[in-house]
């Protein structure tokens, strides 16, 4: 019974979002519940799912035959190992958390019903990803989360600005999506296997360095655009134009922690190859220190949130390339936690502000909104790893992993310091000081259906530090423990927000300007720039061959022929009857001389 | 005997001779009554040498052949002067040269 748990949980949100479509649409007051429902359902199966105990080998739910060639065997199989288990839990109870804020924030909106169908849809989607058994199961659910994000980001498409969001994070998810299916197909080349408990076994068997290499470099390509890391990291601040609730979800617990736990997943591929390993811990290790670095100079609530995310997914993509996976699924648990109930936290403070995201045209949020402060206080000690609060002792456990690799130590050490720098600042600009405009003065605490889920993720923020994920996962023990990396880290986050505090208190308008920060390292022109001209290049070829060789050869050519030919052939027309009579008879004269000829030969 | 026996030989020659004779007025006669008359010349040339083909080689067929040749020419003949009849009334004049409308 329990094995078929999983198809149970997967499919509820399913329902959801087809019931609520097809019937339901028109009927906020029943769809909307609905949506809940079958979420809460996913909860509670997947907590029992969590809770009972491990059959040896996993659980893996019974597969439907889907693709049988010679050669390839693709089942529709659900796996429910510790891992899945683990992540199912996480994903369907922020996803509650986060409908159940929705109820409140959304509780205007008079299209709440589609919202809630693509909530439900994301939901569904993402379990797909968690519950997959082989990789190209996991490419379908992997392409079910990119167009849901896209309709979640674009869900207010009358704003031209969430709907060229929703375009860039598809089209840059594309990017991403194009490497990943070229390691599936290398994958399968290689090993000869798509099922991940196959894997293990199948790449031990001895693959050449650069093909394994190559295969492991596709599948970060999938993890790049997932979780947003360099090169393709551009579309996750501007998701921010989607509602909050969104940027919550998808920040937590959900699409940009898809591709660390698709890395997991295959890590027995990654780890052949030393390179690709380097390649991962490297771009885990800059994308830790450089959103950090942006987001100390953003002034949009939900942007510096969203850097924040690309930092802390990047320490889970470090610890991965370090071949901790452990460490990283626990960070990634804890992370959930605490980055949704900042994202909630900002939320509140938005719909307080009325739909404000300006940290600037905010302050002295801390006397109207005293509840939204506390946790958003809670939440930044666990994003800037200070004990002993949830977020520190998952961060301690990756940089105890750095400790004989200097360079990634120093880079996410320092993205720590700069963490701390930027939420203080945040704190301060929003919450602290006067009231700069009207709506901040007029400032309230939003409905209890917003303020219980915030709490809820405050005391999971603080608490879920004691969780043994690694031991539970039963994934390899830590590594030996040096003490230097415990202290050094967390000396450079206290330090952190010692120059936040002396800049920020009390101030009105941001004392530094660091132009290359606010412009993001000019990575979006970059972009723009080579795009431009790559498409001006290829526009003016295409033009040219349009020009000369469809226009000029094809159309004006088959024209004049046409044209040339009626000219001549017109001069044969005299219009004399006898003359045609003529023609004709000797037309037939000789064809009967031909016949006869031929007859005679 | 000079001429001797009328043999198919005979028939044949009359007929191309009147072949001949009506391919000459179709194709020069400037008057189109004129060239009418000769396209019935061609025809009757044909039904000529069927008649005399199944005589001599004593079959049917050719004569029924006969009987269609002459029903579509007395069609044909029918339709050819009314079209006649209506280009005199427009243009006064049934000379094939003065009908060249037919180009460019």
């Amino acid at each position: 019974m329990i094995a078929y748990a999983p198809y149970l949980i997967l499919l509820l949100p399913l329902f959801a979002a087809v019931a609520i479509r097809l019937f339901l649409h028109p009927f906020p007051r029943i769809a909307v519940p609905v949506s809940v429902a079958a979420c809460l359902g996913s909860f509670l199966g997947s907590m029992m799912l969590l809770s009972s105990g491990t059959p040896p080998g996993g659980m893996a739910a019974p597969a439907i035959p889907w693709i049988e060639l010679a050669g390839l065997k693709a089942g529709f199989g659900l796996v429910a190992d510790p891992l899945a288990r683990l992540m199912a839990a996480l994903v369907t109870g922020v996803a509650l958390l986060v409908q159940i804020y929705s109820l409140g924030y959304l509780a205007k909106d008079p299209c709440r019903s589609r919202f809630f169908a693509e909530l439900s849809l994301f939901v569904f989607s993402m379990l797909g990803i968690v519950f997959a058994d082989n990789l190209v199961t996991m490419f379908i659910f992997w392409e079910l989360v990119g167009l849901s994000s896209y309709l979640l980001i674009g869900f207010w498409h009358e704003r031209p600005a969430a709907g060229a969001a929703a375009n860039k994070a598809f089209l840059v998810n594309r990017i991403g999506d194009f490497g990943f299916i070229l390691g599936i197909l290398g994958a399968w080349s290689l090993f000869g296997t798509i099922s991940f408990a196959d894997l293990p076994s199948r790449a031990a068997s001895g693959a050449p360095f650069w093909a394994v290499t190559a295969v492991g470099l596709g599948l970060l390509c999938g993890c790049l655009g997932k979780s947003a890391q360099l090169p393709l990291h551009v579309w996750l601040p501007d998701s921010m134009e989607g509602p909050t609730p969104v940027s919550s979800l998808l920040h937590a617990a959900t699409m940009v922690v898809a591709g660390v736990y698709m890395l997991i997943r295959v890590l027995p591929i990654l780890e052949l190859s030393a390179v690709t390993m380097n390649t991962i811990a490297w771009i885990g290790a800059l994308m830790t220190l450089l959103p950090a670095l942006i987001a100390c100079q953003q002034n949009d609530i939900k942007r510096i949130l969203a850097y924040s995310t690309l930092s802390e997914i990047a320490y889970m993509v470090m610890a991965v390339g370090l071949n901790i996976p452990g460490p990283a699924m626990y960070h990634l648990v804890t992370h959930a936690f605490f980055k949704c109930l900042l994202f909630l936290a900002a939320g509140s403070a938005i719909h307080g502000c009325h739909d404000e995201q300006d940290i600037w045209k905010m302050g002295g949020l801390r006397k109207r909104m005293p509840f939204t402060f506390l946790v958003t206080w809670i939440g930044t000690l666990a994003l800037a790893a200070i004990p002993p609060v949830s977020g520190f002792w998952s961060k301690d456990a990756i940089f105890a992993a750095t400790w004989d690799r200097p360079g990634l130590a120093a880079c996410s050490m320092l993205a720590g310091f700069f963490t701390s720098f930027f939420m203080l600042r945040m704190i301060l600009v929003a919450f602290d000081g006067k009231p700069r405009t009207e709506e901040a003065k007029h400032a309230h605490e939003g409905p209890p259906v917003m303020v219980v889920p915030m709490l809820i993720l405050a005391v999971l923020s603080v608490l879920s530090g004691i969780f043994p994920v690694a031991e539970f996962l039963g994934m390899k023990p830590d590594h030996p423990h040096h003490s230097w990396t415990l202290w050094l880290s967390l000396i450079l986050a206290v330090a952190g927000f010692v120059p936040a505090h002396f800049l920020y208190a009390d101030a009105v308008k941001d004392p530094i300007q660091i132009r290359i920060l606010q412009a993001k390292f000019y990575v979006d022109e970059f972009y723009q720039r080579a795009l431009v001209a790559t498409q001006d290049g290829l526009g003016r070829l295409a033009d040219a061959f349009e020009g000369w060789v469809v226009r000029g050869f094809v159309v004006r050519g088959s024209g004049v022929l046409a044209r040339s030919a009626g000219q001549g052939l017109r001069l044969v027309q005299c219009g004399q009857v006898q003359l045609y009579a003529a023609v004709f008879i000797l037309g037939a004269l000789g064809i009967i001389t031909w016949l006869l000829w031929k007859g005679a030969a | 005997m000079m001429f001797g026996e009328i043999t198919l030989g005979h028939y044949l020659a009359l007929s191309g001779l009147l072949f001949l004779v009506g391919l000459v007025g179709v194709l020069l006669r400037r008057s189109l009554l004129i060239v009418m008359m000769s396209l019935e010349l061609l025809l009757n040339a044909a039904n000529l040498a069927l008649v005399a083909a199944a005589r001599f080689q004593k079959i049917p067929d050719p004569q029924v052949a006969v009987f269609f040749v002459i029903t579509v020419a007395a069609a044909e003949v029918a339709v050819g002067l009314a079209i006649l009849v209506a280009i005199f009334r427009l243009k006064k004049t049934t000379s094939a040269e003065d009908f060249a409308t037919l180009k460019f």
